[in-house]
Formats: structure tokens, sequence, C-alpha cells
């Protein structure tokens, strides 16, 4: 029982404490920029290319996509900079030294970014219905705000995997950017994933975000419950695949670390 | 009783260049290493830059795994038993950096606290008793960016001794401090000694080592080639003066030549401003001067000194002169 309650205070105190201490957006002019302001713009710029390009009948298609999407900023930026930025602190060593559970430790850095990415989520939906208005009448909300949390915890899984390679390669805003704008193009966010070739069919359907933006458009559409189910329970699975793999990567650097003496030098 | 035992401890780095022809190199940063520690006892680690003195405390520290020997602490092994060595231990390696400089010095206490699985209700009053073991009593709700590089240092002791270990290893804590922090550094090691703790020291700073240490071990490109009291050790070069000469501009092969005579046993050199101070050791004292200033001849030279010879100069002769 003590293990147990010493391990969710180590959770919970990762959680926030790392959220400020580590992620370097949380000042309320770079917040307002890169997680309202730069979201809106992608927005409004794939929505009215889309709509212009498709004759402007699938507004809808590019708001929701788009809005959903909208989570990788959290996702992958957000948490990158929360595992990465032990590295840039110089914590590192001292993290390594404690007797703390790892798997705490790693994925407590991640919980903000989720609660963070599904109200950035929230908000573009809002903008979407405020500036293009789309309809939420016949939406069950219950279940959108399900989707927007099992999609944002799947990316945030990608992110902690994306977060790992942090510690190794010093070009990781490189990758970041690489995966988000990845995403962009195989989420389905812009894209209808059935008019892609097949290869690239095969390539959305291992990412996060793709099963989420078409369980919100169902919602949104007024599908039920019950039809997105096998949507989000992939969505979640390949989450906790992406989180696993990244946990598995972390232990590997703190071995590594331990046995090349890399632990500055990475 | 001994609480930390290293026996013949070797640890090796390997850097790889080249991507098609792949080339490693091998350092070896620790070559052999044997100490033992007793209980309660600072322990001073001297040697020059890349003796491996840093590679040793992180082997302590469980942060390296040695490539051979064994390293005991507590009677526990560093590498099998890594996690339970980790509760019984603090460390500080020097320089501000470690800390999340954006959270509050009461913020990095509460997050390592956890991290040391320390009970809220014990961290609730051992942060501000530390706070005010380190002087930093009052300033543990400001942001640590804003804190002074010695603050920094003590708020580093501090967060060390969350959960009460027993042994602290400290990695040139006073390094980069002005003279006022490294003194009240010093006297917050000197209170950590008051509270029986077990402490590892390394320092470039041999009047550091000379006032806080019981034993120190001299160690030199990865060996120990000395070890004893600081007094003991003074005792090496008992028999030498110091002459202290103060130059401008001097040339190294000049400072060659004067390593070179017969009646110098050891030579070191210090800048200082735009000057370079020689460290000569000598069993002539006073009578090398003339010998001295005579291979000076024609340089600028300030204020010459003869002196007792200090822990420092045991030191110098220790490592060959490469002070």
């Amino acid at each position: 029982m003590k293990t147990i309650n010493n391990n969710l205070r180590l959770f919970w105190q990762g959680t926030v404490l790392s959220y400020v201490a580590l992620f370097a957006w949380f000042r309320p002019v770079t917040y307002i920029a890169s997680k309202i302001l730069m979201p809106l713009a992608q927005m409004i710029f794939f929505t009215f290319l889309g709509s212009y390009a498709s004759g402007g009948s699938n507004v809808d298609f590019y708001v929701i996509g788009n809005a959903i999407q909208i989570t990788a900023v959290s996702g992958i930026f957000g948490v990158t900079m929360s595992i990465g930025g032990d590295r840039w602190a110089g914590t590192l060593a001292y993290l390594f030294g404690t007797p703390a559970n790892r798997m705490m430790m790693f994925f407590g850095r991640a919980f903000m970014h989720v609660i963070d990415g599904a109200f950035g989520v929230v908000i573009a939906l809002t903008w979407g219905a405020l500036l293009f208005g789309v309809d939420f009448s016949q939406t069950n909300l219950s279940a959108l705000g399900l989707t927007i949390l099992v999609t944002t915890i799947s990316t945030c899984g990608l992110g902690l995997l994306m977060g790992c390679l942090s510690l190794i390669t010093a070009n990781v805003m490189f990758v970041n950017n690489t995966v988000y704008f990845l995403l962009l193009i195989f989420s389905g966010a812009n894209i209808a994933i059935d008019t892609l070739p097949n290869w690239m069919q095969a390539f959305s359907q291992i990412l996060p975000l793709t099963r989420g933006i078409a369980s919100a458009r169902i919602l949104i559409a007024g599908g039920s419950f019950a039809e997105v189910v096998p949507l989000l329970t992939s969505e979640a699975g390949i989450g906790i695949i992406y989180g696993w793999l990244g946990y598995f990567l972390f232990k590997w650097f703190e071995v590594q670390a331990k046995r090349k003496g890399s632990l500055e030098t990475v | 009783m001994n609480i930390i035992e290293v026996q013949n401890l070797k640890r090796v780095y390997r850097a790889t260049n080249g991507v098609i022809r792949r080339t490693t190199k091998e350092i070896v940063a620790v070559d052999d290493l044997s100490f033992d520690i007793k209980e309660g006892e600072l322990f001073g680690l001297l040697g020059p830059n890349g003796a491996g003195k840093t590679t040793s405390v992180k082997v302590l520290a469980t942060l390296l795994i040695p490539d051979a020997g064994q390293v005991r602490v507590k009677g526990l092994d560093i590498v099998k038993d890594a996690n339970e060595v980790r509760k019984e231990i603090g460390f500080i390696f020097g320089g501000e950096r470690g800390l999340y400089w954006r959270l509050s010095g009461n913020d990095n206490l509460r997050y390592f606290a956890s991290l040391y699985h320390v009970a809220p209700e014990i961290s609730k009053k051992r942060i501000p008793y530390l706070l005010e073991l380190v002087g930093l009593k009052g300033r543990g709700d400001e942001r640590v960016q804003g804190y002074s590089r010695g603050m920094k240092q003590r708020l580093h002791v501090a967060r060390t001794l969350l959960h009460d270990p027993d042994i602290l290893f400290l990695d040139e804590p006073t390094i980069g401090l002005d003279p006022v922090g490294a003194r009240e550094f010093r006297d917050v090691i000197r209170n950590l000694q008051s509270e029986k703790k077990t402490i590892l020291l390394t320092t470039h700073y041999m009047f550091e080592a000379d006032s806080l240490s019981d034993r120190v071990a001299v160690i030199d490109k990865g060996l120990i080639v000395a070890l004893d009291t600081p007094s003991a050790l003074k005792k090496h070069v008992r028999d030498l003066s110091v002459v202290e000469i103060e130059t401008f501009g001097i040339a190294p092969n000049v400072v060659e030549e004067i390593r070179k005579l017969p009646f110098v046993d050891s030579l070191s050199t210090r800048e200082q401003d735009h000057r370079q101070i020689l460290h000569v050791q000598t069993e002539r004292g006073a009578e090398a001067v003339p010998d001295l200033m005579a291979s000076l001849e024609g340089m600028r030279v300030g204020r010459v000194t003869v002196r007792e010879p200090t822990l420092e100069d045991a030191y110098v002769r220790l490592v060959g002169g490469k002070a």
C-alpha cells in the first residue's frame, strides 16, 4: 500500500511540476500563440484551401479533421519538451540517481498534456462552430468527449516515444515537425484516407489520430457511440503501443547511459 | 567501520568515430582504484583534471557501471543493489545545472522528495528545516532562475538531504562560487559533518580539502598516488620550501628551463590576471632565489616570496608538478 501511495504521489507531482518546469511554452504569450492562434490559423488555412478545392461542399470535413489534429501540438511537442527538457536542465543524472519508479516518472510527464491537448481540441471545435457553422445538434457530446480524450491519449503515446528520441538526438524538433506534418497528411485530417495510395493508407493505420478523427466525424454527423467503439478501441491500442515503446526506449536509454557514460553527452 | 569499500575499480570510456570506417578510442578514466571510507568520515579526493575523480563519484552514485572491481556502499553492491544504494546516498555535481529553474526552491524540493519517496508529512517539516540549514530560509518561494550560483549550490545540498541519507558525494561543489559563496558552502559542509554524515568530497581547492577532510586520497591517471591525513601528506614536502615568483608574460620555454634546474624539485604555474605565479619547490629555500632570478634575467619580475609548504605543494609534488 505504501509503495502504491508513493508511486501515485510521484505520478501526480511529476505530472504537475514537470509540466510547469519543462514545458517551454507555458508562458502566457507563448501559450496563446502556440496553443490557440497557431491551431486556429491552421484550421482556417486548411478549411479555406480544402473547401476551395472541393467546391465548398465539405467544410465540416476540414474543420473537424484539423480541430482533432490540433491535439498533436500538445501530444507531440508538449510531451517531447517534458521528457527531453531534463536533458537541457541537466537533471537527468539526478533523476536516474533516485530510487523512483521509472514508469510513474515517465508516464506522469504526459498526463497534463492529455488535459491540455483535449482542452485545445474543445477550443478548436468551438472556433469551428463559431467561424464555420459546424453543427453539433445531432452529436452525442459524451461520446465526442471520450473520442477527444482517447485520441489525445494516443497522440501523447507517440509523443512519449518522440520525447525519448530527444534524449538521444539533438535534432528532435526537426523530427517532431516532420511527424506533425506527416500527421497532417496521413491522419485523414485534410485528405480522405480512401483517396490515398494503398501503401499510404497502410501507413495511416499505424498512426494515432487516424481513427480518432474518423470517429469524431461520425459522431458530429449524428452517428451513434456503438458505431465508433471499434475505432476508439483501436485508437487507444495504438496509443498504448507507442507509449510502451517510448517507455522501453527510456529504460534502454538509462541502461546505455550507465554503460557508456553518456548521460551528459547525449 | 567501513561504510564505503572500493576495490580495484576500473572504468574505461570508449569513444567511437567515423561512419564507414569506425574507430574506437579507449580512455582509461579509473584504473585499479581501491580505498575505504569510514562511517562519519569526510574523505577528500584530489587530482588534476581527468584524473578520474568525477568518474569515481558517478560509479559510487550508481550512474556508471564499472568495467571491473567491486564497489560496496553500506555493504550493498552498487550494480546489483543499485536501487537500495540510491536510498542511502545523496550526491551533487558542481555547477548550476540539475535544478528546475522555472520552479521555486520549495517546488524543486517537493518534487525530489516524491522521487525519493519521502512522505508528505515528513517533507513538509523537512523542507523548511533544510532550507534553513543551507542558509536559504525565506527564499524557498522564489523561482530558482533568480537564485545566485551559490544559492543554487546550496539548494542542491538541501535536495540531496531530503531523504536524510547517511552518505554524501560532493563533486567539486564549490566550483565557480565567489569567495564568500564558497566560504558559506564550506560552513554548510561543516554542518553536515556535525550531523555525522559520511562525505566524499572532490575538490580542486587544496585549502578546502585541508580544512575539511579527515583523510585525503590523491589520484592521478586513475590511480591513487597517496592516501593519508592532510597533515601526514604535508610531511611529504616538509624537507622543501616553496619560492613564489610573480612574473609578467613569461614564455613557456623559460618555465621548462627552470623546471630542469638541478635544485628544482617541482614547478607549477598559476595564471592570475595578467601575471603568472611560479611555484618552485626546492630544498634550498631562499638560497635558490639568486639562481632562479638569473634564469629570469631580462624578464619583468614582481614579488618574490619564500614560504613553508602546504597541502597544495604536497599535491603538486605527488602529481608531478602538473597543477
